[in-house]
């Protein structure tokens, strides 16, 4: 059989070596906040000059699997998204740990990687050419629906709409500073030159989740200090996981469908999966107190992504998220120009990466759940030690990322932004998920406008805005309606 | 007396810093800035440079710091803004130096940058998206005649290089486009693949794949001669229209280095993008090499900022940033 001769390179024991170290320094790059899984893969693109193209792009797979993962060990311990990813994992899995279920916790964002990334992995290799023209459909008009439709998730994930729309509508308004996506004239950057770009968004979210969450920790500590936290087991109960199988389902095919869409990533998946979860859940009130379906879904969801954008960059030559564009740079580098031409002049390539793929997602499985045991023991360090550690990682996780000043006033500005949303019960899921939503939003509306000459009825011309602007009224009006009815119902005996 | 001790203790130290400086720089790892994020063309070039650079120049150590932001603008800022003491060195590229300050809101001119050495262009190609309704140069001008303004070509980003590039382009040639701009040439080709806009620029290297499998299609090159790896597709130059433009990289310093050390690093320079592995390595990777020394590398620069400084005042976009 033909693949069967371009899979078995992938086992030789120097190749599964470099996916192992791969795999191990993504998953450190990304458990380390200011440090991403674009950056890993970028900053290890000219080692694998030298290499073979099984081996160089393996590790970069490696790292960027790994990457993804990773996230989850800081987002779920310090409440600091170590990769943007992660930032909808801190929702259940921060109060999870904070219960004395830190080990449970992770063993299910492991689990749940694992089974998000097997599953696109597996679409991957058997539906790539077939599925990579569904992201070609995507234009201004499409983009501006999904992103519409992602923006209302708000409304469901609030438990307090008015509240929400607030944060969420502040959220779009701070996502237009820096340059307009359509003229290039700068917008309330107040003459910094620093902010041209707008905010920072890595900064911008370790001060929203994390700094945040030091300052309200400072309270706790200054009144008493608790005993040290439990960090007990690490393979999630029977009950938890049968719980979390909806979830893992609905995060698996979200995070694929989401990841081989050009342009949006696993941040935005991993919001969508995190919604679509609790929306289906029975109990939606637990989702943010600590609920293993909130983690199953988030994580699956970012890691099935991983796969799922390897879909177009190697069927259409079309790179699915920030990721991924960078690993083109990678396929460029060994003079490969990844394209639906690749599928014939290098199978070996596109199957052994299809290969590694699967082999990383593995890896990644069994280092996490080792890991488990050594990344929970950060808990027993005593809390206003490790609360202070984690405000020197703000600092300087901000700065690693740009090598920017600015980056620092942004990261505190949010700090302080996200300690009074807290206080005052504003969602900063709200705020996170309209950082990134609002920019999409806001440029693909403006560019489907100039090319359709203002003429609004392109915006519902093609099914798929069709699809995602019902779903989009569909996810505001529902919570609305079963708020109704929950009245009417209550109402009811009193009378 | 103490006074004077002081000042002639400081001169010492002072002189004794310059001699140091010349005889034996470099003595700490030189810092080059590129003003984007790792993993772009700009980034990796730069990288390969860095290695293969140690070796023109016994005892250096040369380390990449990526500051984007901004469209370069910061990292380049940082740079001019250096002390002048060749350790810290940039990439200079086009949009930064020869666009961005005639909008505005930079806090640096082309005549704050010390030129050293060119060390690539990157060339142009104007492509044909999926469902155009042009398929060769020929087609693509008439079409853009008989419809003006209906034309829509993506480019990078607003206000870009792209964009530029083919404002001028219209302008020689008689015609009126519609620009849509994208986040970055990646979604700008995703979109002409996906057949959502008319025609987009990008690198020949870049566009390969996409026009062997004939998911788009070449209208012509911005250069005054065909390309080896684009035969049938003709220049402007060739079809009447005085038209040229490439976007470019190089090195670049803040002014006023000491002479020595100036002329240590163009020579290292030199020999750096002259070298065979150097060249190899690029070739690769799709990056049309073109060394030039300091002088050729800022006529090139000027000649663009004057070319680009017209169009963006046709545009109305001349100042808009200023402050």
């Amino acid at each position: 059989m033909d693949a069967l001769q371009y899979v078995l390179p992938v086992f030789a024991p120097n190749v599964l070596w470099v996916i192992a170290l791969g795999t191990i320094g993504g998953l450190i790059i990304g458990a380390l906040p200011g440090l991403t899984a674009t950056m890993g893969v970028a900053l290890l693109i000219p080692l694998t000059f030298g290499m073979q193209p099984i081996l160089g792009l393996n590790m970069l797979i490696g790292i960027y699997i790994g990457g993804i993962y990773g996230g989850c060990i800081s987002a779920i311990l310090l409440r600091t998204p170590g990769t943007p990813s992660s930032a909808a994992t801190v929702l259940d899995g921060y109060p999870l740990a904070q219960k004395g279920q830190a080990g449970k916790a992770l063993g299910m964002a492991t689990i749940a990687s694992f089974i998000g990334g097997i599953f696109a992995a597996v679409v991957l290799a058997t539906l790539a050419p077939q599925l990579a023209s569904f992201a070609l459909q995507f234009g201004p008009a499409e983009y501006f629906a999904l992103a519409l439709f992602g923006l209302t998730i708000i409304a469901s994930l609030s438990g307090d709409v008015l509240k929400g729309a607030i944060a969420g509508l502040a959220g779009v308004l701070i996502s237009t500073v820096g340059a307009d996506p359509i003229s290039g004239a700068l917008r309330y950057t107040f003459g910094v030159s620093g902010f041209a770009s707008g905010f920072a968004f890595t900064p911008a979210l370790i001060g929203l989740f994390a700094l945040s969450e030091v300052f309200v920790q400072m309270e706790k500590i200054f009144a008493d200090e608790g005993p040290a936290m439990k960090v007990s087991g690490r393979w999630p109960s029977l009950a938890d996981m049968k719980e979390s199988v909806p979830a893992l389902i609905r995060g698996s095919i979200i995070g694929t469908i989401i990841g081989i869409i050009p342009g949006t990533g696993s941040g935005t998946a991993s919001w969508i999966a995190y919604s679509e979860a609790r929306r289906s859940s029975k109990t939606p009130e637990k989702f943010g107190t600590g609920h293993m379906p909130g983690v199953a879904a988030t994580e699956s969801a970012n890691n099935a992504v991983c796969a799922a954008a390897l879909i177009p960059l190697l069927a259409l030559g079309v790179p699915g998220d920030v990721v991924t564009a960078v690993l083109m740079g990678g396929l460029m580098i060994q003079g490969l120009a990844p394209g639906p031409m690749l599928f014939q002049s290098r199978p070996d390539v596109i199957v052994g990466m299809f290969a590694g793929t699967f082999v990383a997602t593995i890896f990644m499985f069994v280092f996490g759940m080792l890991g488990i045991g050594l990344f929970s023991r950060i808990l027993m360090i005593p809390k206003r030690i490790l609360t202070m550690s984690i405000v020197a990682f703000c600092f300087i996780g901000s700065f690693a990322i740009n090598l920017n000043v600015v980056d620092l006033y942004t990261m505190v500005g949010f700090g302080v932004l996200g300690y009074g949303m807290q206080k005052f019960g504003f969602s900063q899921a709200a705020l996170c998920i309209a950082l990134i939503l609002g920019p999409m939003a806001e440029a693909n509306l403006r560019r489907g406008l100039l090319q359709s000459g203002d003429d609004v009825i392109a915006f519902v011309s093609t099914p798929i805005c069709l699809l995602f602007l019902a779903l989009a009224a569909l996810s505001i009006l529902l919570p609305l309606l079963r708020q109704f009815r929950g009245q009417t119902t209550i109402a009811t005996p009193a009378q | 007396m103490k006074l004077v001790l002081t000042a002639v203790i400081a001169a010492a130290l002072c002189g004794g810093a310059g001699v140091a400086a010349a005889q034996d720089y470099p003595a700490r790892p030189i810092q080059v800035v590129v003003p984007y994020s790792a993993g772009g063309g700009t980034d990796l070039s730069a990288r390969i440079m860095a290695e293969v650079f140690q070796k023109h120049l016994d005892g250096s150590t040369m380390i990449i710091r990526n500051q984007p932001g901004g469209g370069g603008a910061i990292g380049t800022s940082a740079v001019l803004h250096a002390r002048p003491d060749g350790y810290t060195l940039g990439t200079g590229s086009q949009g930064p130096l020869a666009l961005l300050p005639h909008y505005g809101g930079t806090d640096y001119k082309l005549d704050d940058v010390e030129f050293i050495a060119l060390m690539g262009r990157n060339l142009q190609i104007l492509l044909g998206c999926s469902g155009a309704p042009f398929k060769n140069f020929d087609e693509f001008l008439a079409y853009a005649k008989e419809n003006p303004g209906k034309v829509q070509v993506g480019n990078s980003g607003a206000g870009g290089a792209n964009q530029i590039a083919m404002q001028a382009f219209a302008e020689k040639a008689g015609i009126k486009i519609a620009d849509v701009p994208f986040g970055g040439a990646s979604e700008a080709m995703t979109a002409c693949v996906g057949g959502h806009i008319d025609a987009t620029i990008s690198t020949p290297a870049e566009a390969k794949a996409q026009v062997d499998a004939k998911a788009v299609t070449p209208i012509f090159i911005m250069e005054d001669k065909r390309i080896p790896d684009y035969p049938d597709t003709p220049t402007a130059v060739e079809k009447g229209i005085d038209f040229t433009w490439s976007s470019w990289k190089g090195i670049i310093g803040p002014k006023g280095m000491p002479d020595d050390v100036k002329k240590t690093l163009q020579q290292a320079f030199e020999e750096t993008f002259n070298d065979p592995e150097f060249l190899k390595r690029m070739k690769d990777m799709g990056e049309f090499v073109e060394y030039r020394d300091a002088e050729g590398y800022e006529k090139l620069a000027r000649k663009d900022s004057k070319e680009a400084e017209a169009v963006i005042r046709d545009l109305g976009m001349y100042g808009m940033n200023a402050k």
